[in-house]
């Protein structure tokens, strides 16, 4: 095997030369860090460094002994938002906006603050340019909307071109949505994108409903997902994100599966599979018949998949699906994940996102927390559940 | 592109199913051209989580009043509805790219279907305070849908079909175009899909019937001008208002394109809605 091209972007990547195993490229090894790195500054869990189940350890610890509760109410205190994904991408807060919701983050010019953002994931981009699906490709559902997008997508380098130049002058970091119809598609992408100033990261798309080849047949499978994962990890050290599908059957091997395959984090999730028809025609609506359903309607799905996945996996999961409001936030934290993308609700109103940022920072505040971080995991069993005894159970 | 609170002035149904209703939104009337749009939010959180889209029916920036005009047609629709004046919208706007006129365009054809006039209208004032002689052809299916003629400013010369005969000519509307199409220096378009593709196949033949002589430089001769820009739609003899399901209306979603005689899908939202005749792929099927 031919040694490859290496971009070193990140202090954290180590050389992997010394390792006696035959060929030079084999994957970087990773040290399991913790989802999200305590602050320094942050006295009161100091010396407390863990995974995930620590993290929620430390927020009833920290609210039990309350150390901060003075700083109730006062408004000098800056409350510590930030999200490191590990690998160098740290998110000023833990709200993102998802891919295809906003572009490639121009188009809503100065109606939204982009600035304020935790981050945002681009349209999804593959290789080569795709016209996408015949329309319809829309339609509203109740509390949620379907799309068949299809990929359109002007191509990787048309994208590079176009929008780095722009993504360089902002603060928020922006992570490319990467989709493909096969692993050398992936790969390739990736390669491009990688070293290109302004792209902060990686989200693999491995889950989109609405492509006939490519897409969804790499999450379905925990062996695909985690070949194209390591391929693609292979390939660059740019933080790594793959989003996965809830359109299976137990989607707690594929978790594993991608994140032993060198993941930094995991967004969950993609939308679910969903078909509309005409009012009134008696045919189905969209244009491509299938359509991914998202909004409100998709919560409570996105919320078990998240705290099924949390369990299972070391590497942070960033939560999607329906959030409109603060206390789908607060919910998603609760069941693990450690940040959120708003998508949808965007449509809707465009100035969510940064107005969630305001409120959670408020919230908080009101809760006298130095750190967003003891709201991480409440909601997570102590341990594993036993297995039941009662067969009738349902556990997916 | 502006986010604003707009306050509902006065709403009526002029025709049956139909609305008229006026907004107070003086920040965003500012800057609204004919042909753009604006998108509504619903205020019925819980179900309804897409924004709506309306053509800018008539603007006034003296006023700061700007009126949409739609049918009640489905769940959201049926939410404005019950708007009472004072209720507050919220609404982003304008959006969209306008019709271009060619300053030098006397005669203006304009063609609307049914709710197409909606699309429309705002064309009819800017074209009448601009100086402009313009003739306005309505399609409709019966006497009881056509647009009522006193919403209309005076000045504007008004043709009706209906489909059933029961006012003014029975047929398609795009059947009175030849009678125009000599007298018209631009043309002007809005309404169902069908009827847009026909007026583009008899665009697309005016020339060779109208005996046109291709002598010397034409206007603009020897200068390119690339598809799509203002300054080819300003040369085009007819321009559409398209109409697609849309999500976002600002060009990131990417849900309400339409396919182009280029090959990559436009987007209603942002290259549209208003399009060139030609540059609209009609045949695809999209």
């Amino acid at each position: 095997m031919k040694a490859k091209r290496r971009v070193v972007t990140s202090g954290d990547a180590r050389p992997t030369g010394n390792l006696s195993t035959g060929p030079k490229r084999t994957p970087t090894i990773r040290r399991i860090k913790s989802a999200i790195v305590p602050a320094s500054a942050s006295a009161s869990q100091g010396g407390r460094r863990g995974g995930r189940d620590q993290g929620a350890a430390d927020g009833t610890s920290a609210r039990a002994t309350s150390p901060v509760s003075e700083a109730a109410g006062r408004s000098d205190v800056v409350v510590d938002l930030s999200v490191d994904l590990g690998r160098g991408l740290v998110l000023p807060n833990p709200i993102l906006v998802a891919s295809g919701t906003f572009g490639y983050g121009v188009e809503y010019g100065e109606v939204v603050e982009v600035d304020r953002l935790g981050g945002i994931c681009c349209k999804g981009t593959t290789l080569k340019p795709r016209i996408g699906n015949v329309t319809p490709r829309v339609t509203e559902t109740p509390g949620g909307m379907l799309n068949s997008i299809g990929l359109q997508n002007p191509g990787v380098d048309a994208v590079i071109d176009r929008y780095a130049s722009t993504w360089v002058g902002w603060r928020t970091p922006v992570i490319v949505n990467v989709a493909g119809e096969s692993v050398s598609d992936y790969v390739e992408v990736v390669r491009r994108l990688d070293g290109v100033p302004g792209v902060a990261g990686i989200e693999l798309n491995i889950s989109c409903p609405n492509v006939g080849r490519g897409g969804l047949q790499f999450a379905i499978d925990a062996d695909a997902a985690a070949g194209v994962t390591a391929a693609v990890r292979r390939a660059t050290d740019l933080p790594l994100l793959v989003k996965l599908s809830p359109n299976v059957a137990d989607v707690r091997p594929i978790a594993r599966a991608i994140a032993d395959a060198g993941a930094d984090a995991l967004t969950a999730i993609n939308t679910l599979s969903g078909i509309a028809v005409a009012p009134g025609h008696g045919r189905p609506l969209l244009g491509n018949v299938y359509g991914g359903l998202s909004g409100p309607a998709i919560k409570p799905i996105a919320l078990r998949v998240v705290y099924e996945v949390a369990q299972v996996v070391s590497i942070p999961v960033i939560a999607i699906g329906g959030v409109t409001e603060l206390a789908d936030v607060l919910d998603y934290l609760a069941v693990g994940a450690v940040a959120v993308q708003v998508g949808t609700a965007i449509f809707a109103d465009p100035t969510l996102p940064v107005r969630l940022v305001d409120e959670l920072d408020e919230e908080c505040r009101r809760r006298a927390l130095p750190s967003y971080r003891p709201l991480i995991g409440t909601a997570l069993p102590r341990k594993p559940a036993a297995p039941s005894s009662k067969g009738v159970e349902y556990r997916p | 592109m502006r986010l604003v609170g707009a306050e509902l002035a006065e709403s009526r149904e002029i025709l049956p199913d139909q609305w008229l209703q006026t907004f107070h939104a003086p920040g965003l009337v500012a800057g609204a051209r004919a042909g753009q749009f604006v998108h509504v939010r619903t205020g019925d959180y819980s179900g309804l989580i897409l924004r709506r889209p309306f053509s800018i029916n008539t603007a006034d920036p003296g006023t700061g009043m700007l009126t949409i005009h739609f049918r009640a047609i489905g769940r959201g629709t049926e939410w404005f509805t019950r708007l009472r004046p004072g209720d507050r919208v919220d609404m982003l706007g304008p959006l969209g790219r306008p019709f271009e006129v060619d300053p030098r365009s006397r005669h203006l054809l304009l063609v609307a279907g049914g709710l197409g006039m909606a699309g429309i209208r705002l064309l009819v004032d800017e074209a009448i305070r601009d100086g402009r002689r313009v003739t306005l052809l309505f399609g409709a299916a019966r006497a009881a849908e056509v647009y009522p003629s006193t919403l209309l400013p005076d000045e504007v010369e008004y043709v009706v079909a209906t489909d059933d005969g029961s006012l003014g000519h029975r047929g398609f509307v795009t059947e009175l175009v030849p009678d125009y199409e000599a007298w018209a220096d631009q043309s002007f378009a809005c309404g169902p899909q069908p009827m847009l593709a026909a007026l583009a196949r008899l665009a697309e033949g005016r020339r060779g019937r109208l005996g046109v002589a291709r002598l010397g430089r034409k206007r603009g001769g020897g200068k390119v001008v690339p598809a799509g820009s203002a300054a080819a739609r300003r040369k085009a003899f007819l321009q559409v208002s398209m109409e697609q399901n849309m999500g976002c209306a600002v060009g990131a979603c990417l849900g309400c394109v339409v396919m182009a005689t280029s090959g990559t899908p436009q987007r209603v939202c942002r290259e549209g809605p208003v399009f060139a005749s030609d540059e609209i792929a009609w045949e695809a099927g999209w």
